[in-house]
């Protein structure tokens, strides 16, 4: 067996082939040592063996944890996730002795709540498991195991409470997890844009989220959960465009405040996709739009800017999202500087020196800080990028092309489904006597 | 699912003001509108219920399914093209008509078969989802802008400029009969029911219609605003020199309180999501009764991705909608307006008869 273990792979200083003798028998163990755990491997083999206090073929028969491994083809494989193989009179073996170097226990940061629940899943699937299934515990959840990618084959756990789910949507799921054919998988964002239809789709259709909570409840509505190793996100399937813009905070807290708040929220992207291109149309096309002291207002702050509207909007979106962009990517202790003279900028330099006009600066900083209402990360970046389409449109057709826009969002997001299910529409109250539009298509 | 069935009688009864409705009956306010108002409130609502009751008795099948089953296609294609074309052209006429809108109060400069040509494009993607996505795109957008509009015809119906004496003037030409132009003009806003028969397919086998009262309610409410208030605010002489009645309407009318003051754009804003969304959703009746025209076609509700042909029917559509704006002004385009509200009529009416006619022979034979 070592022979060909050492022919298998490339030359490698991690690979550990050793072959022991007691007075019984001869033992081969090949196991790659920067992926396993020495102590297991010496705890579970090496200290057993040679104490010899029982016989070690009994060991290997009797333990649950070694397991039967028949076919060489999966020696390589199961070697590079951290299992040891030992060889004992023609019958190999396998034990999992794999050490992962993950976040220990990790806070909620992402997704952060007040009052909820504080935990975020963890980058390794079992701890993940752990904090899921104590907050499910139901006998009816099902756990599948897979890999994804077909050089990083990254494990993956497709979790789904087996009386809940829509069987239909599990076999759509199942099959478009085959197709995935991607080399390297390495984080769920990655997975999503493999799973979802259409490749190039404008809103996320799955829910990417780090919270548990927000896993257990998705399980209970009958929902699919997909744990990647190596990556503290869950991916929820189906979601639909509401789900987006609910916190879990929401559950927690007062009732008033925070229907208030999700009101607050549709408001807000309703400015940050509308408010630059508005700005360009009634700047250019319609200053009849507003009342006439509003108007001279905006007039007024604009007589020191030399160019047309679109120059100036292009020029501060852009130092906004430089700056968004900058701050996210710096370190963490550099990051405040960044924002500091950003900040600078932005505030009272550019419209004293009479490059944008006072109203754009509030503008932008309305567009920047109403995107990050947004609850999840993924749609809060779909929706940055929903104004530009805009802006170009409004450039065109002023007024107009602003309402053409949100026209075409509209339907494009009515359109939209994820995995079948409809993904923007008023629910309503549906009630099964009377059933839903669509349900003889469905059948 | 009942409201999905007043989405569409609402959104059509809103937009009659696009098909010059009002420019019509006030062309008789002397000589039979008001009389035609009140018969138009007793025949649309009858023919409405009767034929809503009667093509829910087919569960998941449109009027194409029904009468292709029944009768030779030597019978049907014709008709199909025939309700094919008068979808489409109301759909066109609309969007014609809000393009020289748009031309006239927003963008003066811009050419107008430019505006035309980006409104069609628009409409041209929205007609061509599945049919259960124009149902859905339906909902949210009157969900979003009929409170508003609501909300503009309460404002101008309250405002202190209305002239009511103008208005019991108007209703004092009550004794002259009903004529057959005025009397087309006050049905269309009862002939959104027809909707359903490309949308029965989608609605669940159990459905049964209820709250039958909304029709007439919400039909003569809609009827009365859009014949009195204009009368009320302009005069009853004054109302017939605009072409856009209700446009010159809502610009007497002031927001004194927020951002906007002028009533106008609200109302052309709201009014361009309607057009649109009735655009769309006559093309993809008209793009629907083409398909069903050919003999291997299977009506499915919810496609993914979008079959070729529905671009290509869709897309001529879109041509023919540029090409009539370009040789015809509005003048032609009112006067045909005026030709296809009777002629729908009758064939509204026409297919309503049929149905029903073929229901009851078939439960006579059974």
């Amino acid at each position: 067996m070592l022979h060909r273990i050492t022919t298998l792979f490339a030359e490698a200083k991690d690979l550990n082939t050793h072959r022991i003798h007691n007075r019984e028998f001869t033992l081969e163990v090949a196991y790659i040592g920067s992926l396993v755990d020495e102590s297991k491997v010496s705890d579970y083999i090496l200290v057993p063996f040679t104490k010899e206090e029982q016989s070690f073929k009994t060991i290997l028969e009797t333990n649950p944890s070694f397991k039967k491994i028949e076919d060489p083809a999966r020696w390589a494989g199961n070697l590079l996730r951290g299992f040891v193989l030992v060889k004992l009179e023609n019958a190999i073996y396998m034990l999992d002795a794999a050490r992962v170097i993950r976040n220990q226990n990790p806070i909620a940061e992402v997704e952060s709540s007040v009052q909820g629940p504080q935990t975020a899943l963890s980058e390794d699937l079992i701890d993940s498991m752990n904090l899921i299934r104590s907050r499910y515990p139901s006998a009816e959840l099902k756990i599948e195991e897979g890999t994804v990618g077909t050089l990083s084959m990254t494990r993956m756990l497709l979790l789904y409470d087996q009386r809940r789910v829509d069987p239909t949507l599990l076999a759509n799921i199942r099959n478009r997890l085959k197709e995935v054919t991607h080399e390297m998988i390495g984080a769920v964002g990655e997975l999503e844009k493999e799973l979802s239809s259409p490749r190039r789709a404008l809103f996320p259709t799955m829910i990417i989220t780090e919270r548990p909570d927000r896993v257990a409840r998705a399980l209970s509505q009958g929902k699919l959960v997909l744990l990647l190793h190596g990556s503290m996100f869950a991916l929820i399937l189906p979601a639909n465009f509401f789900d987006f813009m609910h916190a879990m905070e929401d559950k927690y807290e007062s009732l008033w405040m925070t229907n208030f708040l999700i009101a607050l929220r549709y408001l807000s992207i309703l400015l940050t996709t509308t408010l630059p291109a508005l700005y360009i149309s009634v700047v250019s096309y319609n200053p009849e739009l507003f009342r006439v002291q509003l108007a001279f207002s905006i007039a007024g702050s604009r007589s020191a800017v030399p160019y047309p509207s679109f120059i100036e909007v292009f020029l501060m979106l852009f130092l906004i999202e430089a700056l968004i962009e900058a701050s996210a990517r710096l370190p963490r202790y550099v990051g405040s500087t960044a924002t500091t003279v950003g900040g600078l900028i932005l505030g009272q330099a550019a419209q004293q020196a009479g490059l944008v006009s006072s109203i754009m600066i509030i503008v932008t900083s309305v567009v920047a800080i109403s995107n990050f209402v947004v609850p999840i990360a993924s749609m809060s970046y779909a929706i940055r990028f929903l104004k530009y389409p805009l802006i170009v449109l409004s450039i065109f057709f002023g007024i107009m092309g602003v309402a053409f826009g949100l026209f075409i969002y509209i339907v494009y997001l009515c359109q939209l489904r994820s995995f079948g299910k409809p993904y923007f529409r008023f629910l309503g109250n549906i009630t099964k006597k009377e059933g839903d539009i669509g349900q003889v298509n469905a059948r | 699912m009942n409201r999905y069935v007043m989405y569409n009688f609402v959104m059509v009864s809103l937009l009659n003001l696009m098909l010059f409705v009002p420019n019509i009956l006030f062309q008789y306010r002397y000589h039979g509108a008001v009389s035609s108002l009140i018969a138009a409130a007793v025949i649309g609502p009858l023919f409405g219920i009767v034929f809503i009751r009667t093509i829910t008795k087919y569960p998941g099948k449109g009027v194409p399914e029904i009468l292709n089953e029944n009768y030779p296609r030597w019978v049907t294609v014709p008709a199909f093209l025939f309700f094919a074309l008068m979808w489409f052209s109301a759909a066109s006429i609309t969007v014609d008509a809000y393009a020289v809108l748009i031309n006239r109060f927003f963008n003066p400069d811009a050419n107008v078969l430019v505006i035309l040509g980006v409104m069609c494009v628009i409409c041209l993607y929205a007609a061509t989802r599945s049919t259960l996505s124009m149902l859905f795109i339906m909902e949210i957008m009157l969900l979003l802008n009929v409170p508003l509009i609501v909300m503009l015809l309460v404002k101008a119906g309250g405002s202190d400029q209305m002239n009511w004496d103008a208005i019991r003037t108007a209703s004092n030409y009550v004794q002259s009969m009903p004529k057959l132009a005025p009397l087309a003009a006050a049905t269309f806003i009862f002939t959104g029911y027809l909707n359903l028969s490309i949308y029965n397919r989608v609605l669940p086998p159990n459905y049964k219609f209820k709250r039958g009262y909304l029709l007439p309610v919400f039909g003569i409410g809609v009827l009365a605003t859009t014949y009195f208030i204009p009368i009320g605010l302009h005069g009853i002489d004054g109302v017939s020199s605009y072409l856009y009645v209700w446009s010159a309407t809502s610009d007497s009318l002031a927001m004194e309180y927020g951002f906007i003051e002028r009533v106008l754009f609200v109302f052309l804003i709201l009014y361009l999501n309607l057009t649109l969304i009735y655009t769309a959703s006559g093309w993809h009746q008209a793009m629907e009764m083409i398909k069903s025209c050919f003999p291997k076609y299977k009506p499915s509700i919810d496609e993914h991705p979008v079959p070729r042909s529905n671009y290509v029917i869709v897309s001529v559509f879109a041509v023919i909608t540029v090409a009539a704006l370009y040789l015809l002004n509005e003048k032609h385009l009112t006067e045909f307006t005026s030709y296809w509200l009777i002629i729908r009529m009758f064939s509204e009416y026409g297919l309503v008869i049929w149905i029903v006619v073929h229901t009851l022979l078939r439960r006579g034979a059974a």
